[in-house]
């Protein structure tokens, strides 16, 4: 009971913060410009967030965060847009809609889709933002308890994670990790306050800029790449009119099922590192696919192909923040890009910020179910004009995001040198991508590296120098044992695959 | 088809040689310490041995297999990188008025074909856009014109 009527009292702590016209208007402009980018392919939540990360300085901390956070939901709505109208995914995450999504708009049901979807995601989204309600303050009560040992190993285990399950070679996203941690350690040491890897500059002594490494590597790098691949393409608009987006009965009946199971499994994979949405809205098609009665409708415009993967999507952006909010590791880059909103406004990510800023948490919670339902509204009438702008060409719109990179970053500090970082890490970026090296390890270990070795250092301190110490404590044990186990599987699937290859190419 | 798979080759390459930069360097530059009371180098050495370890294990499987290579969009590398290069340069000097028409026209260059009419009308809209928002609406001290001299 004493719990009930202590989220009574957070519910209603965090809609007063929610609630206030500043907040309220940083959450529109967030979910607003979320949908904007989902729906534009070749612009990502990670480049979008990286973009408007600098204007986040000029405000409060919980309105910084409740309009990134917004982006980043916002995405997920307007991506399915693209995917089933167009047939090219507007995010990641959004791609598993393509394969249903547009077979209904070649059969002149590109509206329902539409409007479904968007119900599924509002679903989705509702059930994650209950349960990160109800577990992460318990979450974070548990984690109060830790010292410098079991932080070092949670890291560990989120790093590897994060860059073994994404995508593409395990080796590589590890070696990216390692990489962004060692970028991390450019400047001032912070028990010595002797200068690292800075060759004499001033303005590295404070570190790589976090939004200059952002938006070099998901902005930059991801214009050149696009420049010359990503064009606009003919549409039929009256599929979209809202007359058109009316569902049958049918419809409704089959999605019910799909959705229930696509808010539980996303749920459940968006509070791992490493599985995020994305990986959650496959695993959702997959098994609706599985337990299908007739399995050989899907791919031909069968709406549970679309309502799972969306409601699990939707469902993995709320449950992403339980771990990055209640302990202080973020599970992928975008979450990093929280972190280090929080961390430059001078706020400890940890256990103890829902106790030392219950409105900072509060009020992003009640701001989610505020940002859902500013979405439907966004989506449902106004799908005409996100179509639309489907249709801007490219070569309209890389100069102007180049033009708010630019100026985005150099607002920061005032300071060119930011811009030429900007140039670098674009560079860095496209070479990365030509040599299929992931970027979103490098970012998260660029954020954790400082963190990890703060607590290394500190957990040895304290320990004497006893590295056993991390096996001797139980948590720490499990976690690392679980990393463990994680690369070990890890390396045994790879090495499958290869067998199973070259015994296919014997036979 | 090439008979290595070069891709991989180059990526091991490159992380063996910042890995081994980054350990030399902070050994030559940095206090190690000890365990118990690590120095500034510690970690990063740490690091270094880490990066050139997977740097090994990812360019030695490339040499006994086939690989491909990505066509490289120099053009639009190019004239992506130059743009942000001339801003760079020219805010301080000029402004962020000119530095942003320098921009739009040198990114508009990664097309394979020159479009006046679009590159002139954004060189007279985006900058008026980025004036109002961050100029006017968000107050940021940002000098819109300037001269050198």
């Amino acid at each position: 009971m004493d719990m009930l009527s202590n989220l009574a009292g957070n519910i209603s702590l965090g809609l007063s913060t929610a609630l206030t016209a500043t907040n309220l208007f940083y959450c529109f402009i967030g979910v607003l410009l979320g949908t904007v980018v989902g729906v534009i392919p070749g612009i990502g939540a990670l480049a979008a967030i990286s973009m408007l990360f600098p204007i986040t300085f000029h405000l409060d901390p919980t309105s910084a965060l409740i309009m990134l956070a917004g982006i980043w939901y916002g995405t997920s709505y307007g991506g399915n847009t693209a995917s089933i109208l167009l047939n090219i995914p507007g995010t990641p995450a959004n791609a598993v809609a393509c394969l249903d999504g547009y077979p209904m708009t070649l059969q002149g049901r590109g509206g329902v889709a539409l409007l479904m979807t968007t119900g599924a995601s509002f679903i989705g989204g509702s059930v994650g933002i209950i349960l990160m309600m109800l577990f992460a303050p318990v979450i974070a009560g548990y984690a109060l308890s830790f010292s410098s040992t079991e932080y070092f190993a949670l890291m560990v285990l989120g790093l590897v994670a994060a860059s073994t399950i994404s995508d593409g070679s395990t080796l590589k996203g590890l070696a990216m990790v390692v990489l962004g941690i060692a970028v991390g350690t450019v400047g001032m040491d912070l028990y010595t306050g002797q200068a690292r890897f800075t060759f004499g500059v001033l303005a590295l002594s404070d570190g790589v800029n976090l939004v200059a490494l952002a938006m070099g590597l998901f902005g930059v790098a991801e214009i050149i790449a696009s420049i010359r691949h990503v064009n606009a393409r003919g549409l039929d608009r009256s599929t979209v009119s809202l007359k058109a987006m009316k569902p049958t009965r049918d419809d409704i009946q089959r999605s019910a099922g799909p959705v229930a199971r696509g808010s539980a499994l996303g749920s459940f994979f968006g509070t791992l590192p490493g599985t995020g949405p994305a990986v959650a809205a496959f695993l959702a098609y997959a098994i609706e696919k599985r337990i299908a009665k007739q399995p050989e409708r899907f791919g031909k415009g069968a709406i549970e192909g679309i309502m799972a993967p969306e409601s699990a999507n939707n469902a993995a952006d709320q449950t992403s923040f339980i771990p990055t909010m209640a302990l202080g590791i973020p599970g992928s880059a975008t979450m990093a890009l929280m972190l280090g909103a929080l961390i430059i406004h001078g706020i400890t990510p940890g256990p103890q910020l829902m106790t030392q800023q219950p409105d900072l948490f509060w009020g992003l919670v009640m701001s989610f179910w505020i940002g859902n339902v500013l979405l439907v509204v966004l989506n449902v009438p106004l799908i005409g004009v996100w179509v639309r702008l489907l249709l801007v060409p490219y070569h309209l719109l890389y100069p102007a995001v180049l033009m708010f990179i630019g100026i985005g970053v150099y607002t920061v500090n005032n300071n060119p040198f930011d811009i030429w970082m900007v140039t670098l890490f674009g560079a860095l970026g496209y070479l990365m991508r030509l040599l299929k090296l992931p970027a979103a390890p490098l970012l998260l270990g660029f954020v954790l590296g400082p963190l990890m070795e703060e607590h290394f250092r500190r957990a040895m301190l304290v320990a004497r120098g006893d590295l056993l110490v991390f096996i001797e404590r139980p948590i720490s044990a499990t976690v690392l044992a679980l990393t463990v186990a994680l690369i070990v599987w890890n390396a045994l699937s790879a090495l499958r695959r290869r067998f199973n290859r070259e015994a296919l190419s014997n036979a | 088809m090439l008979k290595l798979d070069l891709r991989d080759i180059a990526c091991g390459v490159l992380l063996v040689a910042t890995g081994l930069f980054i350990a030399i360097y902070a050994s030559a530059s940095l206090d190690v310490g000890t365990i118990q009371r690590m120095g500034p180098g510690m970690f990063p050495i740490a690091v270094g041995v880490l990066l050139i370890g997977f740097g090994t294990a990812i360019a030695i499987p490339a040499f006994f297999r086939a690989g491909t290579f990505d066509q490289v969009e120099w053009r639009s590398t190019a004239a992506v990188l130059a743009s942000l290069i001339a801003f760079a340069a020219m805010i301080r000097p000029f402004g962020l008025i000119p530095a942003t028409i320098a921009l739009i026209t040198i990114s508009a260059l990664a097309e394979p074909k020159f479009r006046l009419i679009s590159t002139l009308a954004m060189c007279l809209c985006l900058p008026m856009l980025a004036y109002l928002i961050f100029g006017l609406g968000l107050g940021l001290p940002l000098t819109m014109f300037a001269v050198p001299f």
